[in-house]
């Protein structure tokens, strides 16, 4: 096995449908544990992992997945399970029988896949409904059987796009509870997520992706710490707002000054952060009242607005 | 990053041969397809015809049967090629229709619904997707024409002594012309439930493909003043292809390679339809 053996890379890929664009010029070497792909809609999420579940092949460039190409189907589907956005599947199924159906391509007898059914949907809590067919699940049910396909072959590699969309709290504090157990395991758990809530929760990394394009990535902290050259968000609270924001503007790294909630608070973008930090001690001790200053950019939402722009934070 | 355990062990057992998956295909939809009532009757129908060949077949050589109906030896319908030739024209009509009913819920369901990443993120290909839908037709197709058809073939050789050696080519023209043509109606089955997704306009279009090819056929015929135009008559088509197997003496209207022409032709069409269609994403323009 190479170093990128135990990796899920992309060497400067770029995938066009026609003269759309998917992704372009993506290079990327995800580690084992969960990484979120986080983007709007049509930034390329769900192309990055069809590619690397070998559903799209790449215009130019080399994806690997644990060294297998995903030229080789017959290789990269026994390490990899897909989970699709999409609620469909075949007519009349049950759970049961559905998981079955799907393990059985992969090649194993019947008795195998009885068992390997059975334990995906145990491990997802679908017994109960396992033998009801498929067509009268809720929504976060289907979610469920569609997990457990994805994980009843025992995949090295989870890909899951949007796996908590239509879940309940419950079930999705479960969910997130399982991706922990396989990535603990030494599995890549891939999922994509435009809620960004959820990806501060479960993602040992996140790959922030806006137009086709890798805007960001890297562990959440170091994303931002990454793109020095991207403003950093301030909360100042003041009982001279308006003053305070006046004098902030006048230094060159201030790139926005902005008034929010009703006036009672600045929120400042910066570029330097120590110089910042040094010109707001200064105005301080000239007399502006100063009740608080908070970072306001260490969540994703932040990172993800910075990098993506307005389109991405909402 | 943490530091994670390394228990992974991936499944060791052993496979089931790669040539034998595409049968999963049917296996699942064949349960769901029986519960429609209708399907069942047709089918039940479909061997009525059959049925009737074999009940002749044995009477017309039972002569305990025919002296006391006072019905002499040739006085019966001889059962020789043109009595096959005809089982097949007849049996081909009623798998048009069995196509019709079938053929659109086929691989329809699985457009429409997105479903293709289901099957081609497992280790199954393009290929053995149409293959294993085309499967499940194909085992119905030829459960009411060459089966039967070789099923009255052996009862006529089982009760006339010799018949067998003279005519074997005979089993050959019934399972080679019925088995082109129901590989056709799977190939235009699966080419249109992959277009349109509405199972009555795609079943409508089914048997337009078959009826108004023969309309618009004639007209060309007509207006243009050729034979040619018989080429969008599948029907024709495949009524030459029988004639030729059958070594009618009546030369057909088309000639043979016209008509195998046609019928590749016709399956290129429907193969390249799949290919635009079953993939497992869809294509932005």
């Amino acid at each position: 096995m190479s170093a990128n053996g135990g990796r899920v890379t992309f060497d400067n890929v770029s995938r066009f449908y026609g003269e759309v664009l998917g992704v372009n010029r993506v290079t990327l070497s995800i580690p084992p544990g969960i990484t979120s792909l986080v983007g709007p809609n049509g930034s390329g999420k769900t192309t990055l992992m069809n590619l690397m579940s070998g559903l799209v092949h790449p215009t130019r460039g080399q994806i690997r997945v644990l060294d297998i190409p995903p030229t080789d189907p017959e290789r990269l589907c026994r390490v990899l399970g897909y989970s699709t956005q999409f609620d469909s599947f075949p007519r009349g199924l049950t759970g049961h029988q559905l998981v079955f159906s799907f393990l059985r391509l992969f090649g194993y007898d019947e008795v195998t896949c009885n068992r390997l059914a059975g334990a995906a949907i145990e491990r997802l809590r679908m017994t109960e409904a396992a033998d009801r067919k498929v067509a009268a699940y809720s929504k976060g049910m289907r979610q469920r059987i569609k997990l457990a396909m994805a994980i009843a072959h025992d995949p090295q590699v989870l890909v899951l796009d949007e796996p908590l969309n239509g879940l309940d709290p419950l079930v999705r504090a479960e969910t997130i509870t399982l991706f922990r157990e396989l990535a603990a395991q030494g599995r890549h758990v891939i999922v994509s997520s435009h809620v960004l809530h959820e990806v501060d929760q479960i993602s040992d990394q996140v790959i922030l992706l806006s137009n086709g394009y890798v805007v960001a990535e890297g562990q959440i902290q170091g994303v931002r710490g990454e793109i020095q050259e991207h403003p950093m968000q301030v909360l100042i609270r003041s009982s001279r707002c308006s003053a305070l924001a006046s004098k902030l503007f006048e230094f060159d790294h201030v790139v926005e000054a902005r008034l929010v909630e009703a006036g009672s608070a600045v929120l400042i973008k910066t570029r330097d952060a120590d110089r910042f930090y040094h010109a707001l001690n200064h105005l301080a001790l000239n007399g502006i009242d100063i009740e608080g200053v908070a970072p306001a950019d260490d969540t994703v939402n932040s990172v993800y607005e910075y990098l993506i722009g307005e389109e991405g934070s909402r | 990053m943490a530091v994670y355990k390394r228990t992974y062990k991936p499944y060791e057992g052993s496979l089931t041969p790669g040539w034998s998956r595409f049968l999963i295909l049917p296996r699942a939809a064949y349960t769901y397809l029986f519960q429609s009532k209708f399907l069942v009757m047709y089918l039940v129908a479909c061997f009525f015809y059959p049925i009737g060949c074999a009940a002749f077949i044995y009477i017309s050589h039972n002569l305990t049967f025919l002296s006391a109906m006072n019905i002499r030896v040739g006085q019966m319908i001889q059962v020789d090629a043109s009595f096959f030739r005809y089982f097949c024209g007849f049996q081909g009509g009623m798998a048009v229709l069995l196509t019709a009913f079938v053929g659109p819920g086929l691989i329809a369901p699985d457009v429409t619904n997105n479903a293709m990443p289901l099957y081609f993120s497992r280790p199954f290909s393009r290929a053995e997707y149409v293959f294993g839908k085309m499967s499940l037709l194909l085992a119905l197709l030829s459960a009411i024409t060459w089966i039967p058809g070789l099923i009255l073939f052996l009862i006529q050789c089982s009760v006339v002594t010799g018949w067998a050696a003279q005519n074997s080519w005979v089993a050959g023209a019934i399972f080679g012309g019925l088995f082109v043509w129901d590989v056709t109606l799977c190939l235009i089955a699966l080419a249109i439930s992959a277009w349109i997704k509405w199972r009555i306009a795609a079943g409508g279009t089914i048997l337009a493909v078959f009826f108004a090819g023969a309309g618009f056929g004639s007209a060309v015929n007509a207006i243009v003043r050729t034979q040619y135009g018989s080429l969008l008559d599948l029907r024709q088509v495949i009524s030459v292809i029988f004639s030729q197997m059958f070594r009618d003496v009546a030369p057909p209207a088309l000639s043979p390679s016209a008509a195998w022409m046609a019928l590749a032709i016709c399956a290129l069409i429907c193969l390249r339809m799949l290919s635009k269609r079953v993939r497992a994403f869809e294509v932005v323009t």
